[in-house]
């Protein structure tokens, strides 16, 4: 092995370890359980997650709970288990409503717990985009 | 026509099943006639697929809502083009259009080898390009056909999500797919030089403008995304670090890694091994995001629903990989290049290290998006990375690969020398230097912003000055004015001003990203008719309230006076759509664009009482970001615009 071919393996070497230490450092700070709602209202063990941690939670919309406050921009909701449970988990959102946003359609929403309320405070929402949506007539 | 279409599918599978028969035969018999069979089937299937295509599209036309496709894609109030771009807005047009295109691109590389008929790659190649063709054609005749039909014609169609009629949508997944096709070619040659043995470059030089193409189309379909993001969505933004923005964005950034060591390899015939294995990334990294977007295996905001397409694409994935990597094992003695590196201080090394920078880019952005599948499977919970993991991972990655641009081509070729490094350092780095000095007086805090705009002065100062100094000494070697060299030389050099320009593209689109990213301020408000909302310097008015009918939906659009530091600028119409067969209105972004920011308005709220909500921010610099992605295209088909023909005597 020629010397400038060690060199340049160290240096790629170094920036390997480097890139790795950042990977590391993001996931450590940045990572967040993914939850279903019977998950997050502990109707079904799940990961142990303490009060006041950012995780994610997916669920369809319950029908009948929207509640769209257009001056305020705060939308409240009911998530519904996506598994078949029966566990429901009230949200909010302050901000505007998406919109794909509609009843029986899968959001994810990304917040904190509060179980005292029994509350998710959402501090992000996506919205399944579907490339097809149902027309009225079709009910 | 639904029988013709669905006809023209079978045929085609049946010529691209018949072409990898013939090739097969051909180059185990080592017998020209089956190779010929084999290149007119290969024909064949491009006529075949063409037919099918024209057949979709005639449906779509014809409001035949017999057919399943094109009752949930299309409906009769809708306008013209968005029924024919409707072809693409589901996964089986989609698959359609991709098996059509790869059938033209195949033809495509026939045409181009008419004059060489018995070379030893082009069997091999055309093997391949058979091969890809029969899984999609498979996947459309046996398990996902468009041209699959209802037990009853309905009345109407469901139409086409609101979201997608937009112009940059309908573009959008096209050029991504051509993109994505397009590198089925330099990989079909790369396992055709392996299987041959070519060890020289010549696989390389054949399939250049296949990769530059497929990179600028690639480039395209994500700047097209981002646009679409940016005036469609309503969250402000153009970016989101989502699995399918992800999927496209980690192919882009190896087929970026392999165009540069492509080139070391034409000059210096080295990295030979290493570009096999960076074209087969790339390849299957295109598979692979397909299949991301296609399995519903990730929460994303894109939903293209779970077809059962994935464990498909899986296997070809596999069945890719596994090929690939057995050549490469296979073929490793004879690509082994002696020539190693002659000097850390090279060119070459800069393209190493931009290599690695790139790939470990394109790993970590792979980690992040996957990451829940593999937390999963270690510990049995789903583990989730946002934004803020690839943001910080990323963020200094790309500002050491700005850096990496800037230094490259200051260094010359095998080894540079002290005196050479001083002379070509001293411009650049003074302009950085005054560029950071300017801009910290000017009240830029932020070190992150702070560094991406020094970086991107330092790059932009090393080609302006490589660019001048040439032509000055051309004009004076030649005596020519400077205003006719410079244009002149840019042409006659273009290969290496498009790849520069490319660089001058890169620079402007970090500068876009840093100064919204860092700088972008939001405001909301709701508003009786009269008030106003004060955002940064702009003061936006609530003027007046209109809704009337247009095409296929009624619009409710509120006027807002905007004026900044007390001069009026203008108006603004903010708007919120209800399209028929829609149950949700849509909000409507509406845009003030300057090269200096752009004032960014939705309305996601309208009262009873006449109130109007906004949502207003605030982003500096944004349009650089388009502007830098444009020039990058440019800089690309430049680079590609062939030189012209020597008569050869």
């Amino acid at each position: 092995m020629k010397k400038s071919t060690r060199k340049a393996l160290a240096g790629v070497l170094v920036i390997a370890a480097g890139v790795g230490f950042l990977i590391y450092r993001g996931i450590a700070t940045t990572s967040a359980y993914y939850l279903t709602v019977a998950e997050l209202t502990g109707a079904v063990a799940g990961p142990r997650v303490a009060e006041g941690d950012y995780v994610r939670v997916g669920g369809e919309v319950v029908d009948g709970t929207i509640d769209y406050d257009q001056k305020d921009l705060v939308l409240r909701f009911a998530l519904r288990d996506l598994e078949g449970s029966e566990q429901t988990v009230a949200v909010r959102y302050d901000g505007p409503k998406p919109d794909a946003f509609a009843p029986d359609i899968e959001v994810l929403a990304e917040g904190t717990f509060a179980r005292a309320e029994g509350l998710f405070r959402a501090q992000n929402l996506l919205v399944k985009c579907p490339s097809k949506y149902q027309s009225e007539q079709e009910k | 026509m639904v029988i013709f279409g669905t006809l023209s599918q079978y045929a085609a599978l049946a010529f691209s099943l018949g072409t990898m028969v013939c090739l097969l035969l051909g180059v185990m018999r080592n017998d020209a006639r089956w190779t010929q069979a084999g290149r007119r089937c290969l024909v064949s299937v491009t006529a075949c697929t063409t037919l099918a295509s024209i057949a979709l599209g005639y449906l779509f036309l014809s409001d035949s809502f017999q057919v399943e496709y094109v009752a949930s894609y299309s409906d009769r109030a809708l306008p013209i083009f968005y029924k024919l771009t409707a072809f693409w807005a589901g996964q089986k047009g989609s698959l359609l259009v991709w098996a059509w295109v790869l059938a033209l691109c195949s033809a495509l590389v026939v045409y181009n080898n008419r004059r060489e008929p018995d070379s030893r790659l082009t069997p091999y190649v055309y093997l391949v390009l058979g091969g890809t063709l029969s899984f999609f054609l498979y996947l459309l005749c046996a398990v996902t056909s468009p041209f699959e039909a209802l037990a009853f014609t309905p009345q109407d169609g469901q139409g086409l999500n609101p979201m997608l009629q937009n112009p940059g949508m309908v573009f959008h997944p096209p050029t991504l797919f051509l993109g994505y096709i397009g590198f089925t070619i330099p990989f079909a040659y790369a396992i055709a030089a392996m299987v041959t043995g070519t060890t020289d470059a010549s696989w390389i030089k054949k399939t250049r403008a296949w990769n530059v193409l497929s990179w600028i189309f690639l480039t395209v379909g994500i700047i097209l995304g981002c646009q679409w993001a940016y005036v469609e969505l309503g969250w402000g933004g153009y970016w989101a670090w989502d699995p399918v923005e992800n999927a496209s964005f980690i192919p882009w950034l190896v087929s970026t890694a392999f165009i540069h060591t492509a080139i070391i390899q034409e000059r210096r015939g080295i990295m030979k091994v290493w570009n096999m294995v960076l074209i087969l990334l790339t390849f299957l990294l295109c598979i692979f995001g397909t299949y991301l977007v296609r399995s519903g295996v990730l929460q994303s905001v894109h939903d293209f629903g779970a077809t059962g397409l994935g464990g498909y694409f899986l296997a070809f994935l596999g069945i890719a990989t596994v090929g690939g990597v057995y050549l490469l094992a296979e073929s490793y003695g004879e690509f082994k290049t002696s020539n190693a590196l002659e000097s850390y201080l090279s060119r070459e090394s800069t393209f190493l290290f931009n290599n690695v920078i790139l790939l470990a880019l394109a790993f970590a952005t792979l980690l992040g998006t996957i990451f829940p599948l593999i937390s999963e499977a270690v510990t049995g919970n789903k583990i989730t990375v946002g934004q803020p993991f690839f943001n910080q991972v990323n963020t200094p990655l790309f500002l050491l690969l700005l850096a990496i641009t800037g230094v490259c081509p200051l260094i010359g070729w095998r080894k540079a020398s002290p005196a050479n490094l001083r002379k070509n350092f001293l411009r650049p780095a003074l302009s950085a230097l005054a560029t950071g000095g300017a801009l910290f007086a000017a009240g830029v805090r932020v070190p992150s912003a702070l560094l991406a705009f020094i970086l991107a002065a330092f790059v932009a100062g090393t080609i302006v000055q490589e660019y001048v100094l040439v032509v000055l000494s051309r004009g004076a070697v030649t005596g020519e004015a400077t205003w006719s060299a410079a244009p002149r030389l840019l042409w006659r050099m273009r290969r290496r001003y498009g790849g520069h320009l490319v660089h001058l593209g890169l620079v402007l689109t970090v500068v876009g990203i840093t100064g919204s990213s860092a700088y972008k301020i939001e405001a909301q408000g709701t508003l009786a008719k009269g008030e106003s909302l004060g955002i940064g310097t702009y003061e936006l008015k609530y003027e007046d309230f209109r809704q009337y009918q247009k095409f296929n939906r009624t619009v409710y659009a509120a006027t807002l006076g905007i004026s900044k530091g007390g001069t009026r600028l203008g108006a603004l119409d903010a708007e919120r759509r209800y399209y028929v067969n829609a149950k949700q209105p849509t909000t409507e972004v509406s845009l003030r664009s300057t090269l200096w920011e752009d004032l960014y308005v939705t309305m996601p709220g309208i009262g009873s009482n006449g109130d109007i909500t906004l949502k207003v921010a605030v982003n500096p610099l944004l349009l650089w970001f388009w502007i830098g992605g444009g020039l990058m295209v440019v800089g690309g088909v430049l680079a590609i615009i062939p030189p012209r023909k020597r008569k050869t005597p």
